[in-house]
């Protein structure tokens, strides 16, 4: 409608990185508070910190001048939860029971599951704004098992070959989707990218696998065939130790794949004309990640708020918005499209499963 | 009065307009590049943060963003605007030390008293229906598992189960019970199911005799009778959901850890319980302690110190027996 009103003010700006501007000390008074309320409320108020803790990053989350906020009602944060809690519960008891029963539960826990994500999808992006204007997301009902439902099976049917596939498709329904106002992201990632990522992150991981078994296994395949107590200790001791360094090589894998995933992802996002840039490097991600966790295990906890405005200040910090025009002519859905949008949004406003 | 300079977003555009935000008469008026008007009391301002304006947030979801933050300090003092207790609490030193001295508080004694506490409340007024529906499917995982059937002669099967039968239990409202018997990998043992079953192994009825026998069956009765394993369900769920709540992030596996290790003491302090079970059942039918302690000793010798986490949920067997010599 009045797209066109206000005229760009400034020249095209030329690139404008995200920044985050939380910090640890401060945060740290947010979680604690949260941790104690939460607790001594028996998990009641947890819906009221999730809302405080999001508002918190959202609002320290900045690009070109302003900051993102969060809208999210804890009333419906809170159902979401119980909803969540019932079908843990429902899962619990299927696994306990046997036969037909638990086969009927387990089936309608994996049927609801794509319907309440694609809802607490909606609410996620309804509730979050930037400059006062709302993001949103639309999808339909058949969309939506077919990505986190159908994929996914058949990812598994075939040994895992399609999961690069499923991963794409999902990521691109994701922000497909979403929209920032009326205007709608894009995605142009092919599935053979996915699969370039994939099979890097699979190398990687076998060559680490093979160094890991050179190393220890060969010891342990030398100790073996003795019947002696003590060399057999040592053989156990040896096999944890390798076991140990196979857990450990995945947990540096870990931020490798994520690393270059997000890349990935971000680096084929548009925002209606404007791209964005993604320049997370694996080294510096996967250091605090491994310093994060040996923070939180020394300090039995305490350190967690740091250890999260440390990884979020680098992954924010790593985005870049790249305009193709000016940022100021993005309007409102509600004014544009009243009320032609897919979702209702009654609907919407008393859903949220996320933790 | 005082005048904050700051950025004005309607809500329906993405435009920033520099505006100028006072407050008359309950009235908050911003003027600038665009001008608006609203009573005070249906604003919204948000909570402080280092680093970032405050935002002052307008009924139709329309915000100003604050940019002079010390002028906008004293404009909110003001008009006698309060932070929520809350936002005092968590940006205060002292609200902070006292959150972790709390939370800390909190954690330990509910650790030690008020979850066992209310464990056994709810353990004890949960219709025992429930405790044997959840466990049904046990013994036929086991027998698939680990048990093979007993090569035991049902005449000493019977024997066994008649003799238990008729020792009294040392307090009323004993839960109905099955003795089963089966031969096993694990070597002499014997443990309670909460659907009812208490399963004796071959090897166990062999080491020991008739009374030793029936002290061990009377520490598994103990078991079902104090309801255990509802208790431990309702503790271990609830010292996951803590600690996941803490450790989550970083890692299942990590997050594993301190519950089980938690959950180890309230696993130890079970089996003193259901030793205490045995002792009074013992004096109830004129059993000489002694051969529970027997009992003991050569379950340790037969077992030898070989290891197994199995040893840490209980207490050290020396200690055990020292107990139940004390109570003679």
């Amino acid at each position: 409608m009045d797209q066109h009103i206000q005229p760009a003010a400034e020249a095209l700006p030329q690139s404008a990185p995200f920044s985050f501007s939380g910090s640890g000390r401060e945060y740290f008074g947010i979680w604690i508070v949260n941790l104690l309320l939460s607790i001594v409320t028996l998990g009641i108020y947890s819906a009221w910190a999730k809302v405080r803790r999001t508002k918190y990053f959202y609002n320290n989350t900045q690009v070109a001048g302003a900051s993102f906020d969060y809208h999210g009602n804890p009333i419906a944060i809170l159902k979401g939860r119980f909803v969540a809690l019932m079908l843990i519960i429902m899962y619990q008891l299927a696994m306990r029971e046997s036969g037909v029963v638990a086969l009927l539960m387990l089936a309608a826990a994996t049927f609801a599951s794509p319907w309440l994500i694609w809802k607490s999808l909606q609410f996620k992006l309804y509730n979050s704004s930037y400059r006062g204007i709302r993001f949103g997301f639309r999808g339909t009902l058949g969309a939506v098992y077919k990505v986190y439902l159908l994929f996914p099976l058949l990812s598994g049917l075939t040994l895992f070959l399609l999961t690069p596939f499923a991963h794409q498709r999902l990521k691109k329904f994701q922000h497909e989707e979403s929209r920032f106002g009326t205007t709608h992201f894009s995605f142009n990632a092919s599935a053979g990218r996915f699969y370039k990522a994939y099979l890097v992150v699979f190398f990687v991981w076998l060559a680490g696998v093979i160094a890991i078994t050179v190393l220890f296994g060969g010891s342990i395949g030398a100790l073996s065939g003795l019947k002696n107590p003590a060399v057999r200790s040592a053989i156990l001791a040896g096999l944890m130790t390798y076991l140990f360094a196979l857990y450990v090589w995945l947990f540096v894998l870990f931020p490798i794949f994520s690393t270059l995933i997000q890349n990935l992802i971000w680096n084929h996002t548009q925002l209606g004309p404007h791209r964005f840039l993604c320049e997370m490097k694996w080294p510096r991600v996967v250091f605090i990640a491994l310093t994060n966790i040996l923070g939180v295990v020394c300090t039995l906890g305490l350190f967690t708020p740091f250890a999260q405005i440390r990884m979020m200040r680098y992954r924010i910090g790593s985005m870049t918005l790249l305009p193709e025009a000016s940022l100021d002519e993005f309007v409102a859905a509600a004014q544009a499209e009243a009320s032609a949008t897919g979702e209702g949004v009654a609907d919407l406003l008393d859903f949220d499963l996320s933790l | 009065m005082t005048t904050v300079a700051g950025l004005y977003f309607d809500g329906r555009t993405s435009r920033a307009h520099r505006v100028n935000l006072t407050v008359e008469a309950g009235v908050v008026r911003l003027s600038g590049e665009t001008e608006r008007s609203c009573p005070l009391d249906q604003l919204h301002v948000s909570e402080p943060a280092r680093h970032i304006g405050r935002k002052v947030t307008f009924p139709d979801e329309a915000y100003f963003e604050v940019q002079d933050a010390a002028a906008f300090d004293t404009l909110l003092e003001q008009t006698g605007y309060r932070d929520s207790s809350v936002v005092r609490m968590q940006r205060s030193r002292h609200g902070i030390l006292f959150g972790v001295i709390a939370t800390i508080l909190v954690l330990v004694l509910g650790y030690l008293y008020l979850l066992p506490f209310a464990a056994d409340a709810i353990a004890r007024h949960l219709p025992a229906g429930v405790e044997r529906t959840i466990s049904k499917g046990t013994l036929e995982f086991l027998d698939q598992h680990v048990l093979k059937p007993s090569r035991l002669p049902a005449a000493r099967q019977a024997e066994i189960v008649d003799h238990f039968r008729n020792l009294a239990p040392p307090q009323a409202g004993a839960p109905s019970y099955e003795i089963v018997f089966r031969s096993s990998r694990i070597g002499p043992n014997a443990f309670a199911l909460p659907s009812g079953q208490i399963v004796l192994t071959d090897e166990l009825a062999k080491l020991l005799d008739d009374d030793e026998i029936m002290s061990v069956l009377a520490h598994e009765l103990g078991h079902l009778h104090e309801r255990h394993l509802m208790r431990r369900l309702v503790q271990s769920s609830a010292v996951g959901a803590v600690v996941t709540l803490l450790f989550g992030d970083v890692s299942a596996v990590v997050a594993n850890i301190p519950t089980v290790l938690l959950d180890m003491k309230y696993s130890r302090d079970a089996e003193r319980d259901a030793d205490d079970y045995a002792i009074a059942m013992l004096k109830t039918n004129g059993i000489p302690l002694s051969h529970m302690a027997d009992a003991f000793e050569q379950l340790k010798r037969k077992e030898g110190d070989g290891g197994m986490p199995y040893l840490s949920t209980h207490p050290p067997t020396a200690e055990r027996i020292a107990h139940i010599r004390q109570a003679e």
